[in-house]
């Protein structure tokens, strides 16, 4: 089957729809804008989509990607412009591009980007933050508990922390980070959050969150989008 | 970050409180006279899925000089977060406050919502009583089935509306508009005026020593001793929304839904909705089908749920069904009705919209005996529904749904045996239709009865609420077995609703006090309190059992007679004592009008698609 594979952005109020919710504004958006979309057989026949990773409820996406399986071969310029017309608010398409069979693109995601902007705590210095952000970094482990349905799960988080820094910039605190993301296992940038808001006494949920990108085993971009700069 | 956005991050399911859905409409305040927040008193996912809601937006909204914004009862987690940071409830299109808008218009569905609307007045910031609110709140009006008895908010509400709101919200544009912010003393005396549009405070209800209702006092010129409904016309041109809101979230009704008619013929007697919607009117083929293709290019659902109050009833019902299937099935959309009529042809038409027999079937029988359901005028016996599961479970079918009710007039032991001998029979059935023993499966759903206002058992009072319980323990012990299931709703959530469908204006302090004691979203199992609505009724002194547990005499003043459906007074008690009698009266479809009073009361006529068609184009 025909692929297309989509970059778009997700923020505004689409940042706050949940996995599930977004598939299903894709698909409600391609039904709208007539794509043929290709579906699965079976009793409830679902359309091939896949996305490249799931965005937690509450990010921005600057780079997201789903592969859209057709049943015809697809004009990219086209499908660009249809999705343009449809998708709902906040969803907005980035690049389209015809691509051939392969990996699915879950499978290529090993790492992302993040930046988290948010308030500045009382006190703190670029003096005292770098001296937070060594100290953190430094840490052989960091554990974190995750609720589970059965009890606490306790995962060390630090090998999944591929880079971490931060600066002021007027009343805001920028942290850019590089986790470990994918199939493989996935350490989230509120984790990191959290545990940073201890040592250095911020509120994590006062930080707005970007996804940036979306890279391979070796950190490079899963797809070097053209287009507007990055968020 | 602002602080919407840093409470959205502690609570669950942000997008209830974002807005900015597919077909949204956002309008520039600052060229819009007229404001409207249109307030749903539950949960975002439940009040996107009511039809009511979507039509009122785009009939607004299609007006340059008005708007309307939508505004839903938080979850009690963004209510704690609203409350502890100081955040009044906002709209979803402009997040603005409340406080803001011309008019909050409340939707009332159901009794137990009553406690969200005080609580979403209270965090909006607006004071609770219509006496305390000056010119520069919000007019705070209402809608909806309950409006047909509003009493026990009526210190609340500054107008209520009755009946189809498609053309009185018009009136109430252009009235806010006349009068602007600064003259509500004038604005609601014009309101009062208006047909259909019933203002409280300019009535006076005096009580009689023995706790009823003795007269009630229309107190300034021209306003009417009886408001009466206002309703659509010519259905087949109203305006229908065929770019209705998509939510990004899943709605209870996540589908396209395509009204097909109004009102219903059946004159079942337990029924509100049967009673306040009347007369039918039809749509023509012509434009349903029209509706149906603008509906799914303009949200992509892959559903199209067909809802009326009997679909199948529908007189072009089978060349409906075809014709969608036919054009829609390319598109993958399923077609789908709402409960069934008990009989073969609903179920064959049932086959024409789903290939593959994934869901139940559910029947609404609603009594356990012929006797009974002759009580209650639901023309269906025993043998229709045994054909009818004959035929679904022959056609591949597994699973069906019964409903049924509790506590009707005149209930026995005997009738409610009858509900758990009907399900056997059923499961028989399926048994020898050879539906394979892993898949077969029969629900019994049990609600229990609530007398309602202007029905024919307005009169009758609540079975109480022991025998209720007992009833439900008895029926839960003779459908234990293989491939039974069993479900409830409390039978105490049916007591309260059954309090404030027949209350007067003596339950508002019960009302609020409930509310200060926390009592909200009641009709949720998980939040509803029924000790601290008893402290509230004992602390205000309201004996509740007064209202549900009232038999009232023909002769009796009820406190929601000032407010008319169309349907004569002695229609209804006529079919009281017919009930009693357990005589039957038939369908007022096609030629046999029963003689309820309300088209000749209204001036109006039944309208059927065969005899509209012609009239379409
Ligand atoms: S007047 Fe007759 S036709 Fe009209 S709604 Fe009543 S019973 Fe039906």
């Amino acid at each position: 089957m025909p692929r297309v594979r989509i970059a778009y952005r997700q923020e505004g109020p689409a940042r706050y729809v949940s996995h599930l919710d977004v598939m299903r504004a894709f698909e409600r958006a391609a039904r709208r804008a007539g794509l043929p979309l290709a579906y699965s057989q079976g009793f409830n026949p679902r359309p091939k989509m896949t996305f490249a990773a799931p965005l937690a409820v509450g990010m921005s996406g600057c780079r997201e990607y789903v592969d859209l399986e057709l049943e015809t071969e697809p004009d990219p310029a086209g499908v660009f412009e249809l999705l343009r017309q449809n998708l709902p608010n906040g969803l907005v398409p980035v690049q389209v591009q015809a691509v051939a069979t392969g990996p699915s693109l879950m499978s290529l995601v090993h790492r992302s980007r993040y930046i988290a902007v948010g308030d500045v705590p009382v006190g703190l210095d670029t003096g005292a933050l770098q001296v937070g952000l060594k100290r953190f970094l430094g840490r052989g482990e960091i554990v974190v508990e995750q609720k589970r349905a059965k009890g606490v799960r306790r995962k060390n988080i630090r090998p999944g922390i591929y880079s971490l820094s931060a600066r002021l910039d007027g009343d805001k605190l920028c942290f850019s980070m590089e986790l470990k993301a994918g199939s493989a296992g996935n350490v989230r940038p509120d984790e990191v959050l959290a545990v940073l808001g201890k040592d250095l006494s911020l509120v994590p949920e006062s930080f707005a969150v970007w996804r940036t990108a979306l890279l391979s085993r070796a950190g490079r971009l899963l797809w070097d989008v053209k287009g507007d700069s990055i968020c | 970050m602002t602080d919407l956005e840093r409470i959205l991050a502690r609570v669950e399911k942000p997008a209830r409180y974002v807005g900015g859905e597919l077909n949204a409409i956002v309008k520039d305040w600052r060229r819009v006279p007229v404001r409207i927040a249109f307030a749903f008193p539950d949960v975002y996912e439940v009040g996107m899925s009511h039809l009511g809601m979507h039509i009122l937006y785009h009939v607004v909204n299609s007006r340059d000089d008005a708007l309307m914004e939508r505004v839903f009862a938080p979850w009690t987690d963004m209510e704690a977060e609203m409350r502890t940071s100081g955040l009044p409830l906002f709209s979803l299109e402009s997040h603005r406050p409340l406080r803001d808008f011309d008019v909050v218009a409340f939707s009332l569905q159901y009794e137990l919502s009553y406690t969200n609307v005080l609580n979403m007045l209270d965090l909006a910031g607006i004071p609770l009583e219509s006496r305390d609110r000056d010119d520069r709140m919000p007019l705070v009006v209402a809608g909806g089935p309950c409006a047909f008895n509003p009493e026990p908010l009526a210190p609340f509400l500054d107008a209520v509306f009755l009946g189809e709101g498609e053309d009185a919200v018009h009136d109430l544009v252009e009235v806010v508009r006349r009068y602007g912010r600064g003259n509500r003393d004038e604005l609601l005396c014009a309101l009062a005026r208006l047909p259909g549009v019933y203002v409280p405070r300019f009535y006076r209800v005096e009580y009689a020593a023995d706790g009823g209702v003795k007269q009630v006092v229309p107190l300034i010129d021209g306003v009417p001793g009886k408001v009466v409904k206002r309703l659509v016309r010519d259905l087949d041109r109203a305006p229908f929304p065929v770019r209705p809101i998509v939510p990004y979230l899943e709605a209870v009704h996540d589908r396209a839904m395509l009204e097909v008619f109004r009102g219903c013929t059946r004159g079942c007697r337990f029924c509100q909705a049967g009673a306040i919607y009347r007369p039918v009117r039809e749509r023509t083929l012509k434009t349903l089908l029209d509706q149906a293709g603008e509906l799914l290019r303009h949200t992509g659902y892959n559903e199209l749920s067909l809802t009326s109050l009997s679909t199948t009833d529908y007189s072009e019902i089978r060349k409906l069904v075809q014709t969608l299937v036919e054009r829609h099935r390319g598109e993958r959309v399923n077609v789908s009705l709402p409960s069934l009529r008990v009989d073969a042809f609903a179920v064959e038409l049932a086959r024409a919209v789903q290939e593959v027999r994934k869901s139940s079937l559910t029947f609404a029988p609603e009594a356990g005996s012929q006797r009974l359901r002759n009580v209650i005028n639901k023309q269906v016996t025993e043998d229709d529904l045994l054909r009818t599961v004959e035929v679904a479970f022959r056609a591949g079918w597994s699973r069906v749904k019964l409903y049924f009710m509790l506590g009707l007039p005149t209930e026995t032991l005997e009738d409610v045996d009858g509900i758990a001998r009907l399900a056997r029979m059923v499961l028989d059935k399926g048994r020898e239709c050879e539906v394979p023993k892993g898949r077969l499966s029969v629900t019994v759903s049990i609600s229990s009865f609530v007398p309602k206002p202007h029905t024919p058992f307005q009169w009758e009072p609540q079975a109480p609420l022991a025998v209720l319980r007992e009833r439900q323990s008895f029926l839960q012990g003779r459908l234990k077995g293989k491939n039974l299931v069993y479900r409830w709703h409390d039978p105490e959530a049916s007591f309260l609703e059954a309090v404030f469908a027949r209350g007067d204006r003596r339950l508002a302090p019960a009302l609020r006090r409930a509310l200060e004691l926390g009592c909200r979203l009641d009709g949720w199992r998980e939040c509803f309190r029924f000790d601290l609505w008893q402290q509230a009724f004992a602390e205000t002194g309201v004996e509740p059992g007064a209202y549900a547990y009232r038999s009232y005499r023909y002769t009796d003043i009820l406190p929601w007679d000032h407010l008319d459906t169309g349907i004569d007074r002695d229609f209804l008690a006529e079919e009281h004592a017919r009930a009693l009698a357990g005589e039957i009266t038939k369908d007022c479809r096609g030629e046999q009008c029963t003689g309820c009073g309300l088209c000749p009361n209204l001036e109006i006529e039944p309208q059927l698609a065969e005899v509209g068609t012609g009239a379409a184009g």
